[in-house]
């Protein structure tokens, strides 16, 4: 899933400056689940922003919508009567959601409330942890299940440097070394020729280096 | 400043805090008519909208007193509860207001005179500080 | 053999006792007369201020159950009526009753107060001590139940005058004493105790000197429903700035009275002296003259210890006399450690008067007494002289309020093992709730009723200006005010209002829900509408009583906290009862002597227990000693329980294993054990005992230093024979700053193995080394015999001169100062015993698994201290022995039965309802994020499908969930948030 933190509240409203009419719209995906763009961080959110502006001596209007996934059109659609003299929405989705939102309604000032942050899942009850890189070239099955490009800080795919001290990155020492534990991994699963075998580059084409990311269904063409 | 008013509402758990506010009664103890309780079942509970909603309503302090630290009878109820007015002040003072208008405290049943003392500290703090500086500004509503 | 067994019980005595037997009786199916002598039931709790050490109000705790014996089906009350002789065998008794002339028809009397208004006669109240008057009609208490007056006709003059003004024609001057027979199966007298009557004592000057008074007339005064309204002034009218309580009036052999320790009067008094410091209008100086200050009770210690440090004096003397020192002063003449006589002069002395038992009913059955004069029952058990006659609470001998419902507890559930049969054979008051009217598409219609609660709000907050105000509020369509809203009259007033105006919504502005919600509730659903459409507000507790000085603003407040409560209640919801079957058996954890009495218990009344053990044997620590003064012959008592234990069908025994993992909620739970073995049961309980502490103190290992069950072991097994000095020290890691707390055993224990050391080795010189001698009730009598048998008691203080133990090299040396002999002893000795503390065993693990509550001491927590003594918080899990708090062998069989009463009446029910107040998922909303199974202290949230489910009997309603959903799916029923914004709007905007 994506993971996401909320913007400071001082940039949301310098991206809202004289709007007075403000919708905030959550998003029922990822964000609501990693607890930043859920209804209810919706409502702190609108309820920040009416006491942000009445502090100041100007009064807002603010409501709140939920859509199920911001990134999707057709969730979309059913919010469009609630943008009726709209002069801003907010968006507490990944930055997929609130493209999508802009692109859905063209003349609509989209405001993003949250700072998308990776792909990753939950590590601890409040806790979450980034886990690809969207790399488009996967070697996990290479390497024990365990990504080195988002998990070792240097995204070797050699490894591991001499730097590892203890298990621990010597870049970050909070976070185990990769390739350490991939190492662990194929000795358990008596696999070691993988890790002895070298890697070559990647072919980042295929990922955030290569340009707007396209994808179609084989078995359809529209 | 001297015919300011405060509004004052003390979300209180029945087990303790509540329950320490009845007995503040019975100890007939005095404290500012401008505290209002509002019964809870625990603490943790207490939605961060509700307490939100009471600053845009017009309360110009609020504070949520929950069983004594290691007594919640659910447990972890009030420490969550202290983590969330730990967040709230963050949210208030984001938007500009005295993150010190809302307060946490830990109360036993028993603490009849602690509970007098907390409805007169918070009274005096939100005296200190004056009107709540929304109810300087008409709301507009929200727009549903 | 051959009786057919009645399934009516009477209960004789109206006290918390007497109502705590009857409710657990007809819970469990039986039908009940509860019979009191006086006209009002409730006993001595009404007329105490506060009850410790939870310094609760006690009528409030009280009243919520004096209204709950008038609605429980199956339970007649039968007040004004004495019983005369009873006849007959276990299972039948003919009982004769005399019903004295209450001369008032209790079904029309509206206790409006209009005849004594205009009755001419004043005698002095009784409730109150004698403190106040009241007039020849009157109502024994303003709560009492049933809510009606009575003629006083020893007093009443025939005048008529009150026939006049009656408007209900409820008064009947003509009724005559009627004699009643009522067969029934069982007999419990919860009879309670008298006050001792210091009037003839010469020394005290009690009746003499104005501003001598006893404890039962002080709590009158600190009452705030007392004749001074609580405010703290004396029968000279002034206010007390010095006071002293004099212990032991009428107790341990003082003044003439009697020779048991009243067990409860050093706690009373602390409470009043914590009571008069912190009620007062000018500082007091609260003084305590007394020989022990026996804190042996859960809390007791640390409640004790919060005296002291809030600057209560303790005087440890012996009062000689009081004496008038004239100019309104009382002079306490006392005897102090160093023998030496002084004086110290008081505004006010409060005598703390000890308990007695009533004499003629007891004599009058034929009862056996105790050599105090108390009902004698059997050992670990209530049943007296007489088969299916059981006697509780303090008429057996002096106890606290938590001892006394345990033990009325522990009677009704020896009654349903001896009537087990024939339950819910007799019905004699089914009382049909209405069914109930569906509400949910009328648009709310809310009917305010504002308490006056006498002049407690009445005599602050403007009450017609709040009704006036309530009146105008949407959707409103009644408001009244009521004098008091929790009478019974006044319930079934708000009873017609419901129908005669098709109100579906309750409002009530009185005092606190946390008492009386449920009363109202009640009434409510009697009226034919869902208990969850009624909210409270608290106007008296939270306002008129904490804004006394501010009428008008007071007033203002109340009125916005009735606006809050309306605004909720418009918004309130049916919540359908939700129930769930109970599985018929129990599991038991712990086969100590309450752990098997609990089994038993339940098991006799005809369920199905598994009894886990860790050991490898049944008895814990019962099964391994020999000397034990609350049972004796112990080891004759446990090898009998262990072997009924063993041969009871319906006993399962699984000895070496633990429970690992619990699941489930009242009537169904799944426990596994270690051995993987899965055991389905509606009730859990809890018994895993304690261990006997030893720490480094005093010579660890040295094999002449011994603790109790080191040297019960030795006595037991006959090698006391040859001892020449033996020391015991009390308290040995006991109240102090780690574990603030008595073992309430040891005393008793220590007296009993040092009359045991005279015994094997008469000429062996015993000492106890202690700090106050904890032998409550009839163990005092044991520190006595102690005493006549040449045992030395030399009292040490642990901060300034603690005992010390000096190996040598054939015996040890025990050094301590001797505070009468101003020097310190030395003595030599063959022995020396420990009375170490108790600690708790496997609690901590054990709350974990069932996520139950220890306290800060590291027992078990109760539900209540004192009226819910066994029950956890959690619902269907109970505790007995000393997991619960250290507490004589005796005590803990006595608490296991009354585990099987409570336990025994949800099993015999077979349906367990869920609260009113739940969280519930809407799943459209719900992402399945997780945080509610993560967070959910419980562990109730469950995602099986694309949704979290949270069954609503299992759900606790704390509503942390609730503020954790992301996507707020979660909603906490009875606290809705858009309830909360409704309130929050209600009180801020004044919008109505």
């Amino acid at each position: 899933m994506i993971v996401a933190e909320r913007k400071p509240l001082a940039e949301i409203v310098a991206a809202l400056g004289k709007c007075r009419k403000v919708l905030v719209v959550s998003c029922s995906g990822c964000t609501a689940v990693c607890f930043t763009g859920g209804a209810k961080q919706a409502e702190v959110l609108a309820s920040s922003i009416r006491m942000h502006y009445r502090v100041a001596g100007v009064p807002v209007n603010t409501g709140t919508v939920a859509v199920t996934r911001q990134c999707d059109r057709e969730f979309l659609q059913p919010i469009e009567h609630r943008l009726t003299g709209v002069d801003a929405v907010v968006s507490l989705a990944c930055g997929v959601g609130v493209q999508f939102l802009a692109e859905a309604f063209a003349d609509l000032w989209v405001v993003p409330a949250l700072n998308t942050r990776f792909a990753g899942g939950r590590v601890g009850t409040t806790l979450w942890e980034e886990r690809c890189r969207m790399c488009g070239d996967c070697i996990l099955h290479l390497t024990g299940g365990i990504c080195p490009v988002t998990r070792c800080s240097k995204s070797l795919l050699n490894g591991p440097c001499g730097g590892a001290a203890g298990e621990h990155c010597e870049i970050d020492s909070s976070i185990p070394c990769a390739w350490i534990h991939i190492y662990e991994r194929l000795k358990r699963a008596g696999r070691l020729e993988l890790w002895q075998k070298l890697q070559q580059p990647k072919d980042w084409s295929r990922g955030n280096a290569g340009g707007l990311g396209r994808l179609a269904r084989e078995d359809y063409s529209e | 400043m001297s015919s300011f008013k405060p509004k004052i509402i003390a979300f209180c758990c029945y087990n303790c805090a509540y329950a320490a506010a009845d007995l503040a009664g019975t100890m007939r103890l005095q404290y500012d008519p401008c505290v209002s309780v509002i019964g809870v079942p625990c603490t943790g509970a207490i939605d961060l909208t509700t307490v939100l909603t009471a600053f845009e309503e017009g309360a110009d302090g609020v504070f949520i007193a929950g069983c004594l630290k290691g007594e919640c009878h659910y447990k972890v109820g009030n420490l969550r509860a202290l983590e969330r007015v730990k967040y709230l002040k963050r949210v208030l003072s984001e938007a500009g207001i005295d993150g010190d208008r809302l307060e946490m405290y830990f109360l036993s049943a028993a603490m009849g005179s602690r509970f007098a003392e907390i409805a007169k500290e918070m009274t005096d703090r939100i005296r200190g500080m004056g009107p709540l500086p929304l109810n300087g500004c008409p709301e507009e509503g929200e727009g549903k | 053999m051959g009786v057919e067994k009645s399934g009516r019980v009477m209960v004789v005595g109206g006290g918390i006792g007497g109502i705590q037997a009857a409710l657990d009786l007809a819970q469990a199916g039986f039908s009940v007369y509860l019979v009191e002598q006086r006209y009002a039931i409730g006993g001595t709790m009404p007329i105490l201020s506060r009850t410790f050490p939870s310094n609760e109000c006690s009528l409030c705790n009280i009243s919520p159950r004096l209204v709950e014996c008038g609605r429980k089906p199956g339970v007649t009350v039968m007040t004004g009526t004495e019983v005369l002789a009873a006849e007959g065998e276990p299972g039948a008794f003919k009982v004769r009753l005399l019903e004295h002339p209450r001369s008032v028809l209790i079904d029309r009397c509206r206790a409006c107060g209009d005849c004594a208004g205009v009755c001419p006669v004043e005698v002095p109240d009784e409730f109150n001590q004698g403190l106040a008057k009241r007039k020849a009609i009157y109502q024994p208490y303003p709560q009492g139940f049933p809510k009606a007056y009575v003629v006083d006709r020893t007093a009443c003059l025939e005048c008529s005058a009150c026939e006049a003004v009656c408007k209900p024609e409820a008064i009947n001057r003509a009724q005559k004493p009627r004699e009643i027979m009522l067969d029934v199966g069982a007999i419990v007298l919860c009879l309670g105790f008298q006050p001792f009557d210091p009037t003839g004592l010469q020394r005290y000057g009690y009746g003499r000197i104005t501003n001598v008074i006893t404890s039962l007339e002080f709590e009158r005064v600190l009452s705030s429903g007392g004749p001074s309204h609580g405010r703290l002034v004396m029968p000279d009218g002034k206010v007390p700035g010095k006071i002293a309580w004099v212990q032991c009036v009428g107790s341990r052999k003082n003044s003439d009275g009697q020779r048991h320790c009243s067990s409860v009067c050093c706690m009373a008094s602390i409470k009043m002296a914590l009571a008069a410091t912190e009620q007062s209008e000018v500082a007091v100086e609260a003084v305590i003259f007394h020989q022990d200050v026996r804190t042996w009770g859960k809390g007791y210690e640390r409640y004790y210890r919060r005296a002291r440090d809030q600057g209560i004096r303790f005087e440890r003397a012996a009062v000689e006399r009081v004496e008038d020192a004239g100019a309104g002063q009382v002079r306490v003449v006392f005897a102090g450690e160093d023998g030496k006589t002084r004086y110290e002069n008081y505004d006010l002395v409060v005598l703390a008067v000890g308990m007695q038992p009533h004499d003629d009913l007891p004599r009058r059955l034929n009862l056996k007494l105790t050599e105090d004069g108390f009902i004698a029952t059997g050992t670990g058990s209530l049943v007296t002289s007489r088969p299916g006659i059981y006697a509780a609470g303090c008429c057996t001998g002096p106890k606290d309020i938590s001892g006394t419902v345990t033990e009325a507890a522990a009677a009704a559930s020896e009654v349903a093992v001896l009537l087990g049969g024939a339950r819910g054979t007799n019905s004699n008051n089914a009382k049909h709730a209405a069914s109930e009217r569906d509400v949910r598409a009328e648009t709310p219609k809310v009917g305010v009723f504002v308490c006056r609660c006498g002049v407690n709000i009445g005599g602050v907050v403007d009450v017609p200006q709040v009704v006036s105000e309530a009146s105008k509020m949407a959707n409103v369509v009644a408001a009244e005010e009521l004098t008091y809203a929790c009478s019974q009259d006044s319930q079934n007033y708000i009873k017609e209002v419901i129908r005669k105006k098709g109100l579906n919504r309750l409002v009530i502005a009185s005092c606190s829900p946390r008492t009386h919600k449920f009363l109202f509730q009640n009434t409510l659903r009697e009226a034919g509408i869902n208990r969850y459409l009624c909210e409270m507000t608290n106007i008296r507790d939270h306002c008129a009583w904490v804004h006394g000085s501010e009428p008008q603003k007071a007033t203002a407040k109340a009125a916005g906290l009735v606006r809050m409560a309306v605004a909720k209640a418009r918004t309130l919801e049916p919540v359908e009862e939700i129930t769930g079957a109970v599985v018929p058996s129990a599991l038991v954890v712990g086969a100590g002597a309450a752990g098997l009495s609990a089994a038993l218990g339940l098991a006799e009344q005809g369920f199905e227990v598994h009894l886990v053990e860790k050991s490898d044997h049944l008895g814990g620590y019962a099964a391994r000693t020999y000397f034990d003064p609350s049972v004796p012959d112990l080891p004759a008592f446990i090898s009998k329980l262990i072997d009924r234990v063993m041969t009871h069908p319906l006993i399962f025994a699984h000895l070496q294993r633990q429970v690992a993992e619990v699941r489930g909620h009242i009537g169904n739970f799944t426990s596994v054990l270690d051995n993987g073995d899965t055991i389905k049961h509606g009730v859990a309980v809890l018994a895993p005992g304690s261990a006997e502490y030893r720490g480094d103190e005093y010579l660890p290992g040295d094999p002449d230093v011994l603790t109790l069950s080191e040297m019960d072991s030795l006595l037991g097994r006959g090698k006391g024979n040859s001892l020449h000095n033996v020391v015991f020290i009390q308290c040995v890691g006991s109240r102090n700053e780690t574990r603030p707390y008595c073992s309430r055993s040891c005393c008793t224990r220590s007296l009993d193995l040092a009359l045991q050391v005279k015994v094997q080795s008469p000429a062996c010189n015993v000492y106890i080394l202690y700090r106050d001698m904890m032998t409550f009730g009839r163990y005092e009598k044991l520190y006595q015999r102690a005493r006549g048998a040449g045992v030395v008691f030399i009292r040490f203080d642990p901060e300034k001169n603690k005992p010390r133990v000096i190996r040598n090299e054939n015996n040890l040396t025990v050094s301590v100062p001797d505070h009468i002999l101003r020097r310190t002893l030395i003595i030599d000795c063959d022995k020396v015993v420990l009375a170490t503390a108790t600690v708790p065993d496997d609690v901590k693990a054990l709350a974990g698994l069932f996520k139950v509550a220890a306290d800060s001491d590291g027992y078990f927590l109760e539900a209540h201290h004192s009226l819910r003594p066994v029950d956890f918080a959690a619902a269907g899990i109970y505790m007995c022995g000393d997991a619960h708090a250290p507490k004589t062998l005796e005590e803990s069989i006595l608490q296991a039965k009354a585990v099987a009463a409570r336990a025994g009446a949800v099993l015999n029910r077979g349906v367990v309802e869920a609260g009113g107040v739940f969280a519930r998922v809407d799943p459209q909303k719900c992402v399945t994020c997780l945080n509610c199974t993560l967070i959910c202290p419980y562990n109730v949230p469950v995602i099986r499908e694309r949704y979290s489910e949270i069954e609503p009997i299992q759900c606790q309603g704390c509503g942390i969930c609730v503020a954790e959903c992301p996507n707020n799916a979660i909603d906490l029923v009875g606290y809705r948030k858009d309830q909360m914004a409704a309130q929050v709007r209600a009180l801020l905007r004044g919008e109505v």
